[in-house]
């Protein structure tokens, strides 16, 4: 397939997984606030820590309102100066489909345009302003509504392989930025016994996943942080958590890659090290070097993954065609 | 050859809540056995009033106030639907046009400035014979022109025997002497044409101007047809319209029919200069419609005499490029080298006959306005044939006597600059102030070549939908040919309307909008 085609499939769907991101982790820091004493933690301030965006924001918005809830909020879902609030990455992702639009199917397309249309739309401010966990829900169903819509009406094949590529890499490494708020909320995670504030950032971090019943069903009912992290980044089977991310993305590589496709040895071979890496570390194993770093660790990893598919599979470039570029110039 | 949408289920298909009420009250299932007068209240009817204006032409009605024969049933359909129903389905219309983003992007605003292109939900009808007449002679047009365009880039036969002034073609604007001697696969240079035909005094369409390069507006054509479909879907079997479905595969067809004969399985592009060129929409519609690919010109590259693009495993030949960028803005070796758009080496695959272009390179000699004065001549001179669509009587300012014509009639007269268009460069001479009449005098006097002018035709009026009612409104028509190894008409085309009262320009740049075009069957189905 072209390669311009084939880097906007990618980047249309970790577009819409960053809006689904936002959503979750807005959407719960809600039910979260209602659930422990106010006091002890900074409520807000963390989820900018994970985007990437507090430094920008200090910068724009001011640090005394780093804890404020209409301020982050405003800044993460609708602000044009944050690069990766809501609204922009909604925005970028309808771009990359509007310029695909061809490779994309009508219901895709309807999908996608109609959730752009509606938050453009006086009613989804309303909505925001009267019933913010109505208006993070609605964000989320369309997204997984396009997931779906995309899944059920794309023929599955290359440009499908590299939207579910970009997809679970980005899911992925959002599953590790939202299990890293508890980090910024409430500090390190050690063996020790933990507080009902631990206790409480947990079950919404579950939540942001939507993992609180499939967790439950691993756990024996034990909730702690040790169980809640091995979960989210261990299980084979819970579709969001890190693991699982990285094993389908490998699928979807491997398709792309061929049998015997020349290209395409960089990137496999650094998602493969990512993966080994998870599958051969316990969660005790991780604790002990501290899990701060290895979330960390699997966020930049994800990142270099992503660019050497880039220059695997989009720079589409052609033998001697610097050659004709300089006769054009010198006309 | 089939019929059927190659893509069942698209276009539209796929919202039921947008379409669902239109099927509850269609017009057919609402006349039951109560006469039709009975139940529609007097404000509810849409042409009690209508009047064309004295003495222009009307597509659906006579000067008396009555339908032509011919569009009497329709009328009476549409009579049946209502005022205030018509108001409603035209709101769930235009929603559904934005829903599905079939827009144009509107240049120098801010991003996600994309506009619906206006639609009216009042048909335009033409019926069979007329049709059919618009039909052979389109065809007869194409031909002669696509023989010009191989003469004038060959032996130049049309220039050497006197019949066409070596100087207009010389000096056409859309002339490149450096494709000389360069003959396209098949010998076809116009794939894709768009003739503009507007209905003059004599009641007869006649053409009104070639657009034989990059014609746009095929898509609105299709996905028009598609909402009227659900708005009237009784009304389609009723009155007999005809489909208009097969476009993309007959396009598909020609060009598959002329691509380059080193492959069985020729790989077919659409070229578009990016999703910012306002008929960006359309560019995209045609390679789903074709099931082709899209690509933008820095996915293309020349190497070794062939065209290939920039794929996840490397690079692949391409053999047929439907392309929607202008000539010069194809190949910085060859044209604009003060430009670093376009894919460079291009033309030299095409000279090597290695890749088919569609249209054709160096097709604007042959809709220049100035050459469209001599299309008749050509018609004689390569066929053999008297042309069967007339045209308007055009002065061409670079002829003395027409030049003196002109500048002592400018206040009766259209001018037109031969290379501009969009309803750009033109003076209204009835409509005009005396400034600009003496400013046109002026640039004229400077540069005769660059302009012709015409009599002001009084385009016809069809029935349109205001907002309040429905008003008389100013319509062209532009047909669209297809040529692989012969030629193909769709049946219907684009029906552009002057929204703005009493104007004349249905430009969409200058608040133009369209209407579906219904050519009627007449019974032979």
């Amino acid at each position: 397939m072209i390669a311009r085609v084939a880097e906007s499939c990618f980047w249309l769907h970790r577009y819409m997984e960053r809006v689904e991101a936002t959503a979750r982790l807005l959407g719960v820091n809600f039910s979260f606030l209602l659930d422990v004493p106010g006091d002890g933690i900074e409520r807000w301030r963390p989820l900018l820590v994970v985007a990437g965006v507090e430094e920008e924001y200090i910068e724009r918005v001011g640090s005394e309102y780093l804890n404020d809830e209409e301020c982050v909020q405003e800044y993460l879902v609708w602000s044009e100066q944050n690069p990766v609030s809501a609204w922009n990455s909604l925005c970028r992702a309808r771009e990359s489909a509007r310029t695909i639009r061809e490779t994309i199917s009508l219901e895709a397309w309807t999908t996608l345009n109609r959730f752009w249309l509606w938050m453009k739309s006086p009613e989804s401010r309303a909505l925001y302003s009267a019933e913010p966990s109505t208006f993070y829900e609605r964000m989320r169903e369309n997204c997984q509504l396009f997931n779906g819509v995309c899944n059920d009406t794309l023929l599955h094949e290359d440009p499908f392989e590299f939207m579910r590529l970009g997809m679970f890499l980005e899911r992925g490494a959002q599953t590790a930025r939202i299990l890293d708020t508890k980090y910024h909320a409430v500090g390190p995670t050690g063996e020790e016994a933990e507080t009902p504030v631990d206790l409480g950032e947990w079950i919404a971090i579950l939540r942001s996943c939507s993992a609180y019943e499939p967790f439950f069903k691993r756990s024996e009912g034990s909730l702690t942080g040790r169980t809640v992290a091995g979960f989210l980044l261990l299980d084979p089977a819970f579709p969001r958590s890190v693991t699982h991310c990285l094993m389908r993305a490998w699928n979807f590589l491997q398709l792309i890659a061929g049998e015997n496709s020349e290209t395409g040895h960089r990137s496999a071979g650094l998602l493969v090290d990512l993966l080994t890496q998870m599958r051969t570390k316990t969660i005790d194993d991780i604790i002990h070097t501290g899990l701060h770093a290895e979330l960390t660790s699997v966020v930049d990893q994800v990142t270099v993954i992503c660019r050497a598919v880039e220059e695997d599979y989009f720079s589409g470039r052609i033998p001697g065609e610097e050659m004709m570029r300089e006769l054009a110039i010198q006309g | 050859m089939s019929s059927t949408d190659p893509t069942p289920g698209d276009s539209f298909g796929a919202d039921p809540i947008v379409y669902m009420p239109f099927m509850e009250s269609s017009p057919r299932a609402r006349a039951s056995s109560v006469p039709a007068a009975a139940r529609i209240a007097s404000s509810d009817r849409l042409f009690d009033a209508y009047r064309p204006p004295p003495g222009v032409p009307d597509e659906i009605f006579q000067a008396s106030g009555q339908p032509r024969p011919e569009a009497e049933y329709l009328v009476d359909l549409l009579e049946e639907v209502g005022a205030e129903e018509l108001r409603r389905r035209k709101q769930l219309a235009d929603a559904a046009f934005l829903t599905h983003g079939i827009t144009f992007s509107v240049y120098f605003e801010k991003s996600g400035s994309e506009r619906i292109f206006p639609f009216d939900l009042i048909p335009r009808p033409i019926v069979a014979e007329e049709w059919r007449r618009v039909e052979s002679g389109l065809a007869q047009r194409i031909h002669a022109l696509n023989s010009f365009l191989g003469d004038v880039y060959g032996r130049g036969r049309i220039l050497a025997e006197g019949r066409i002034p070596g100087e207009v073609v010389d000096s056409a604007h859309g002339y490149h002497p450096q494709l000389k001697g360069i003959r396209p696969p098949g010998g076809v240079y116009i794939h894709i044409a768009g003739i503009d035909l507007v209905r003059g005094a004599n009641d007869e369409l006649v053409v009104l101007e070639d657009n034989i390069r990059v014609p746009s507006g095929v898509s609105y054509v299709l996905e028009n047809r598609a909402v009227m479909k659900r708005i009237y879907p009784k009304m389609f079997p009723a009155i007999g319209v005809r489909s208009v479905d097969e476009y993309p595969t007959r396009l598909r067809a020609a060009l598959t029919s002329v691509a380059p004969k080193i492959t069985d399985r020729p790989r077919i592009v659409v070229l578009t200069p990016g999703p910012f060129n306002s008929a960006y929409f359309e560019h995209t519609f045609l390679a789903r419609r074709m099931g082709c690919e899209l690509v933008q010109p820095q996915d293309l590259a020349v190497w070794g005499g062939r065209v290939y693009v920039r794929t996840t495993r490397g690079p692949e030949p391409v053999d047929v490029i439907y392309r929607r960028v202008d000539d010069d803005f194809l190949d910085p070796l060859v044209f604009r080298s003060d430009s670093l758009l376009g894919v460079p080496g291009l033309v030299d695959a095409y000279a090597r006959g290695n890749v088919t272009l569609a249209n054709a390179l160096g097709n604007g000699v042959g809709d220049d306005k100035a050459i469209y004065a001599y299309v008749p001549e050509m018609i004689r001179f390569y066929l053999g044939e008297e042309p069967i669509l007339g045209q308007v009587p055009t002065y061409l300012c670079l002829r003395e006597d027409d030049c003196r014509y002109v500048l002592e009639n400018l206040d009766k007269l259209v001018v037109k600059s031969v290379d501009e268009a969009g309803g750009y460069g033109m003076l209204m001479g009835p409509q005009a102030s005396k400034k600009e009449i003496a400013s046109f005098r002026e640039r004229i006097k400077a540069n005769p070549r660059k302009y012709i002018a015409q009599p002001l035709i009084q385009l016809s009026t069809c029935p349109t939908w205001t907002g309040e009612g429905v008003a008389p409104r100013r319509v062209d028509l532009r047909p669209y040919v297809v040529t692989g190894r012969s030629s193909w008409v769709l049946p219907g085309g684009l029906t552009r309307v002057a929204l703005r009262e009493g104007s004349y320009i249905v430009n969409s740049s200058q608040g133009g909008g369209s209407k579906d075009t219904w050519v009627l069957d007449g019974g032979d189905r």
